[in-house]
């Protein structure tokens, strides 16, 4: 039987908000599929978009990154200058051929462990669906 | 560092079996070993244990490690442990990094193949980054030797005074009046049926005089900078308007205050007056006044007390009404007959049923006040001569107000009476010409001059003629007349000179037929005129429809309502002569188009629509302008094309030092309040400008609009109409000038005042400051904004009641006899509304009572927490209503929480009681009969149940304070799910936040009772204590770092920074960026935007992020 396509994911998780919040899946034992791979930066407004790139281009099929909900930033705004990078990034992106879905921005409290593992799951089948991510060519297109 | 010199130890923990049960760790570490530039990798039980850590530091001993690698917990757990073996074997503690294999791998991940891959991906990214990690040194910064305890409830006293006895600077900032919270309203504490007051009172008296504490009550935090060890914290003082240090608590003024609202402490139970003490043992024990805007006062132009006389009429003070009235302005009978009163359409009285008639009772208060009553004014101190030229309302007021303040005034008017348009523009019927001159005699009697028939010819002659500063305020007594053929005919006049003759007594010749041209109060004035000097027809002539006159309504219904006849959209194109004299006009149809500035629509000539009336006089109000030949030679001063004198807004200057203007010549025309207004603020400014201040500092005008201003309805306001005004019959009027409007008697002003909402709820009626012996009563109080350095912050800022409304299944509100626990409290209370008598609504005691536990408390509709002290505070309250009344009582719960010490036995206590608990949540309470009936489920029997009861308690659960949200948005701090404050760990830091440096305490962090908050509160306090007494603290290098040689000066970081800690620095030719390392918080923004990677974040650099991304990705 074919193994099922396992996508590879990258989470940025910012130190405050959301990888607190990721702890707490975990001490609330809660499941998610492992095929996310955490690296912690101080905040959201760390990630720079050479990041994402490379993460694609050495063998990701999708990039998360998580930050404070607006408002609550433990540096003010940080996650404000996520909010206005990644949009702009997007559009980057589907315009060398990486689509709408593979790259995510969203904001978890550090009290939203639940929420953690929703987002994981939704975003696990998704890049499942998308299919791999070819860089040579670019998605299922390529 | 090169690849032969990195060597790399490489720790697998099993964690017992959190991490062993699910990742092959043998398997993890054996993949470990295979990774470059790893030297050791080992798999242990507990890394994290002492032989754990004595590992890792042997390894670093005999195999010369230089880098470590431990895949455990979060490093948010366990990070600075491993750091300081790495510290203690003589490693910077920085070259480390943990994988997160537990948190984020064995306890998420249910396949135990796909678990251990993951954990090898997560050490294989750890290990790329560690070879890039550099060594860094923490900063050591000093702490300041002062603590902030933000909340004086039982957390915030008891934190502020155990830092204040251990001899540091504690300031306690309590927003209500009084530091107690909430347990200042309990009546008895549970288990040992303490007095709560007596047992907290002790302590309130401790903190006010503390030698350590400042206490500032009626304080509140707003702003919050810096980092720990060294905050800056901005505190806004409110004004109390009474003087702490002065005030004796002897409560003379309360009985005197006018005002009541619902007392907040007495949970709306019992009413307080708007001076009030908070409780009896209130710390500070002073008093303090409840003063928000009104929107009558703010709406005036002159801002003038409108409620404080109001409130003064309802008590029949009048006398202390018209010299309220009189602070302000010289003309109050005046006011209260022509004032167009834009104070009524923004009466908040108008959501019950209509405005009050402020005007009416303005005037009522003037016309039977003691005529006798002198004005209070100061002496006259000043040397400085001031002229004013003009002597209607904006003369009059300015030289009132100069007059009162210490100058010599000499008021010069050219006609032969005082009063401008006051006098010579509205006519007898309106305002009496005894009325007006008995005000403008009071003002003369103060010594104001007022010299008449003497007209100014030349401004700038007076200020070389020794007066030191001049306020021009002729008004517009010129009528712009209209450019029509026939404008000169005979029976052709100017509204304003028709009214000024009929007003001085001479008669005008007018026929007998007459048409007005124009919709403003002129215009009616005039036609209302044309009437009693005998005309047989008076028609209005207006080029827009009714809606859009500037007319006062009432007028004009008076006018229609005397005969005179409104023809709207109309506008005359010529006068046609008869007999050398005016014969007709022939008007031309007006149609409206684009809406212009003033939000009407601009009239155009219909073609052809042109028709003849047949008219012998025409009257022509259609505007007026100033004269302004006192300027003429005055170089500096402009006009505008309208021809009135430009002058600053603000401070009414003209282009002439020491000359000012205002009134119907400049600024401020239009009505008779307006000019008042003008003349005031000119007042200020000559006092400002003689004595050499600056005219424009603290004189912005607040923002706030009278719409913006929320006013709860009082429960219990009955509708009432406002009284219609006596007034001459119709056919009384027509043929004679007497006065129209006859004015309220007493009873019907008392009433009429008595509707007041008391928007502000002071008055400033000032009857508290004639009241008060010690005198340290000062309206005039305003804000105070302190900025304090602090060295750590301990937030203790109490909670809310949940609110029964939102379960509409209880009909809390409906009925009168369902209470939630605190306003039981209140009830019980010997200081509360009853005096502690445990009665029904209508004073009869209560022979059955029902109390219903988790009321806002899990429940999936509302919060699903337990708020853990409802079931004792519900067993107490059962005895205690036991106690008062003998009363049935019946307690519905659902799981009975007494796991404090004593709590089981005061259940079992209780239980003997005869208070009866049922298991099984009170479902519903409805009314029926003239009863309660509760509605639950009996558990135990497996079958509904009504009990009918007198009274119901809802025994609502804690909740996160309403501004919660607002205050860790200050304080930088984040909240649970529920609204609570987040605490760093909920198992062994429940006291810290994720800020270093800021602590919680008590149950802004979760719902607890007085001896959990205690100790939390004292805990918190020991974690200040513990920042303050080493007195200094380490903060991570995690900072950004510029590299010059990079840098090109773009400056794109210094935008994004939150903190401000990048600058432009370099040299002349050369401009690069600075970081300010005290400054950074080491957020990593401006790495992510710079374009040429010349800034970066130490310890978390783009190579050591990128090598980890090649880490994990690698296959």
């Amino acid at each position: 039987m074919p193994k099922q396509f396992e996508p590879r994911i990258v989470g940025f998780l910012c130190n405050w908000c959301s990888y607190s919040g990721a702890d707490q899946a975990g001490t609330s034992r809660l499941k998610y599929p492992p095929n996310i791979d955490i690296i912690r930066v101080m905040c959201s407004g760390r990630v720079d978009p050479q990041f994402v790139l490379k993460a694609f281009q050495q063998g990701a099929d999708g990039v998360l990154i998580c930050g404070c909900h607006p408002g609550e930033c433990h540096y003010a705004e940080g996650n404000y200058k996520a909010a206005r990078r990644v949009p702009l990034l997007k559009k980057m992106l589907s315009q060398i051929g990486i689509e709408e879905g593979r790259l995510q921005l969203e904001w978890v409290s550090a009290s939203e462990g639940e929420r953690f593992a929703t987002i994981v799951n939704e975003m696990t089948e998704r890049i499942r669906k998308l299919g791999p991510f070819n860089s040579n060519g670019g998605g299922n297109n390529g | 560092m090169s690849e032969s010199t990195t060597k790399v130890g490489v720790y697998i923990c099993q964690c017992g079996i959190n991490i062993g049960a699910v990742v092959d760790c043998e398997a993890v570490k054996n993949h470990a070993a295979t990774l470059p530039n790893v030297a050791v990798a080992r798999q242990y039980q507990f890394m994290c244990s002492e032989p754990g850590q004595e590992m890792i530091k042997k390894d670093i001993r005999e195999f010369g490690l230089n880098r470590v690698v431990v895949a455990s917990c979060s490093p948010r757990m366990h990070e600075p442990t491993f750091q300081a073996v790495l510290k203690d074997a003589g490693i910077n503690p920085y070259f480390f990094e943990m994988a997160n294999i537990r948190e984020h791998c064995s306890w998420v991940t249910r396949d135990h193949v796909e678990a251990t891959e993951k954990a090898k991906r997560l050490v294989q990214g750890a290990v790329a980054r560690v070879f890039w990690q550099e060594p860094l040194e923490s900063r050591e910064v000093p702490v300041t030797p002062s603590a902030l305890v933000v909340g004086g409830g039982i957390a915030g006293i008891q934190a502020a005074l155990n830092i204040a006895d251990a001899g540091y600077h504690v300031y306690l900032v309590e927003s209500d009046a009084s530091i107690g919270g909430r347990m200042a309203q309990l009546d008895k504490t549970f288990p040992t049926l303490d007095c709560s007051a007596c047992i907290l009172t002790p302590k309130m008296v401790l903190v006010g005089r503390h030698p350590n504490i400042t206490l500032l009550s009626y304080s509140e935090v707003i702003g919050v900078s810096g980092y720990v060890g060294n905050f800056k914290v901005k505190v806004k003082k409110k004004p109390r308007y009474v003087e702490l240090g002065k005030c004796t608590g002897c409560d003379e003024c309360t009985k005197v205050c006018p005002v009541e609202v619902p007392s907040e402490f007495d949970m709306g139970l019992k009413n307080r007056k708007a001076i009030y003490r908070p409780f009896a043992q209130a710390i500070p024990s002073a008093f303090v006044i409840d003063k928000k805007k009104s929107p009558c006062k703010i709406t005036c132009p002159a801002h003038i007390h409108v409620q404080g006389y109001i409130a003064l009429i309802a008590q029949g003070k009048i006398n202390e009404a018209l010299d309220l009235i009189r602070e302000q302005i010289p003309l109050a009978s005046v006011c209260g007959r022509v004032c167009t009163h834009p104070c009524e359409d923004e009466c908040k009285r108008r959501e019950v049923d209509e405005p009050i008639a402020i005007a009416a009772l303005k005037r009522f208060a003037a016309d039977n006040a003691d005529p006798d009553r002198p004005i209070k004014m100061g002496a006259l101190t000043k040397k400085q001569k001031v002229a004013v030229v003009g002597s209607g309302p904006a003369g009059l007021s300015c030289a009132y107000d100069l007059f009162r303040n210490g100058y010599r005034v000499t008021v010069y008017e050219a006609m032969p009476m005082a009063g401008g348009m006051l006098a010579v523009g509205i006519p007898e019927y309106r305002l009496p010409k005894g009325i007006l001159n008995r005000e403008i005699d009071a003002v003369k009697k103060l010594g104001v001059e007022i010299r008449l028939n003497t007209k100014i010819e030349d401004a700038g002659a007076l200020l070389k003629e020794g007066y030191r500063a001049v306020f021009m305020a002729v008004g517009a007594h010129k009528g712009n007349g209209m450019e029509i053929p026939g404008k000169d005919l005979k029976g052709a006049y100017d509204a304003i000179d028709f009214l000024r003759e009929t007003n001085l007594g001479r008669r005008v010749a007018i026929g007998k037929k007459v048409a007005v041209i124009g919709g403003g109060n002129s215009a009616i004035d005039a036609a209302r005129v044309a009437v009693r000097e005998g005309a047989e027809s008076v028609q209005v002539f207006y080029r827009r429809q009714r809606q859009d006159m500037t007319a006062m309504t009432a007028e004009i219904e008076a006018a229609e309502a005397e005969g005179v006849n409104l023809n709207f959209l109309t506008t005359p194109a010529r006068l046609l002569e008869k007999n050398r004299k005016v014969g007709g006009m022939e008007c031309v149809r007006m149609e409206l188009k684009e809406l212009d500035a003033s939000g009407r629509g601009t009239p155009y000539p219909v073609k052809d629509s042109e028709y003849i009336t047949e008219i012998d006089t025409v009257i022509f109000a259609i505007g007026q302008t100033p004269d302004l030949s006192l300027i003429t030679n005055v170089k500096g001063i402009t006009t505008t094309r309208q021809g009135i004198v430009v002058v600053d807004p603000a401070t009414l200057e003209t282009g002439i030092a020491g000359i000012f203007a205002g009134g119907d010549m400049s600024w401020g025309g239009g009505t008779v309040i307006e000019a008042i207004a003008a003349g005031k603020r000119a007042a200020v400014s000559i006092d400002r400008f003689l004595q050499g201040i600056d005219l424009k500092e603290g004189r912005e005008e607040d923002p706030l609009r009278a719409r913006d201003i929320q006013v709860t309805i009082p429960a219990g306001t009955k509708e009432a109409p406002r009284p219609p005004m006596p007034e001459l019959k119709v056919a009384d009027r027509c043929s004679n000038y007497r006065e129209i409007r006859l004015g309220f008697t007493r009873e019907m002003a008392i009433a009429e005042a008595e509707r007041c909402l008391s928007c502000a709820v002071c008055s400033e009626c000032r009857q508290c400051e004639v009241a008060c012996q010690p005198k340290c009563i000062n309206h005039d109080m305003k804000e105070e904004i302190l900025e304090l350095d602090i060295g750590s912050i301990l937030l203790a800022t109490g909670h809310d009641f949940f609110h029964a409304p939102s379960l509409p299944q209880y009909n809390y509100g409906r009925f009168p006899n369902i209470i939630e626990s605190m306003e039981f409290e209140r009830l019980c209370s010997g200081s509360g509304p009853t005096g502690g008598k445990v009665t029904l609504a209508n004073g009869k005691t209560p022979e059955s009572v029902a109390i219903i536990h988790c009321v806002g408390s899990r429940d999936s509709h509302s919060n699903s927490y337990c708020s853990r002290l409802c079931c004792m505070h519900a067993m107490k309250q059962a005895h205690l209503v036991k106690e008062r009344t003998g009363a049935q009582v019946y307690e519905l719960y659902i799981d009975i929480r007494a796991s404090g010490k004593g709590y089981e036995e005061f259940y079992e206590k209780v239980q003997r009681e005869g208070v009866l608990f049922i298991r099984g949540r009170g479902a519903e309470v409805v009314g029926q009969g003239g009863q309660l009936v509760v509605k639950a489920e009996e558990t135990g029997l497996g079958r509904p149940i009504t009990l009918p009861v007198d009274m119901v308690i809802l025994s609502t659960g804690m909740i996160a304070r309403k501004n919660s949200a607002g205050v860790a948005s200050i304080f930088h701090i984040t909240r649970d799910q529920h609204g609570f404050f987040m605490e760093a760990h909920p198992k062994l830091k429940p006291f810290h936040t994720n800020t270093d440096g800021i602590f919680l305490a008590g149950t802004c962090q979760a719902p607890r009772d007085i001896p959990d908050t205690v100790a939390h509160a004292s805990a918190a306090a020991a974690e200040v204590l513990s920042l303050l007494a080493r007195g200094k603290v380490a903060i991570e290098p995690l900072t950004a770092q510029v590299n010059p040689e990079r840098c090109s000066g773009c400056r794109v970081c210094i935008a994004l920074c939150p903190y401000q800690a990048i600058s432009l620095g370099g040299t002349e030719n050369q401009k690069t960026v600075e970081v300010n390392e005290v400054l950074c918080k080491g957020c990593g923004v401006c790495v992510a935007a710079c374009p040429a990677g010349a800034i970066t974040t130490r310890h978390f650099t783009d190579r050591q992020i990128l090598a980890q991304i090649e880490g994990v990705l690698a296959r």
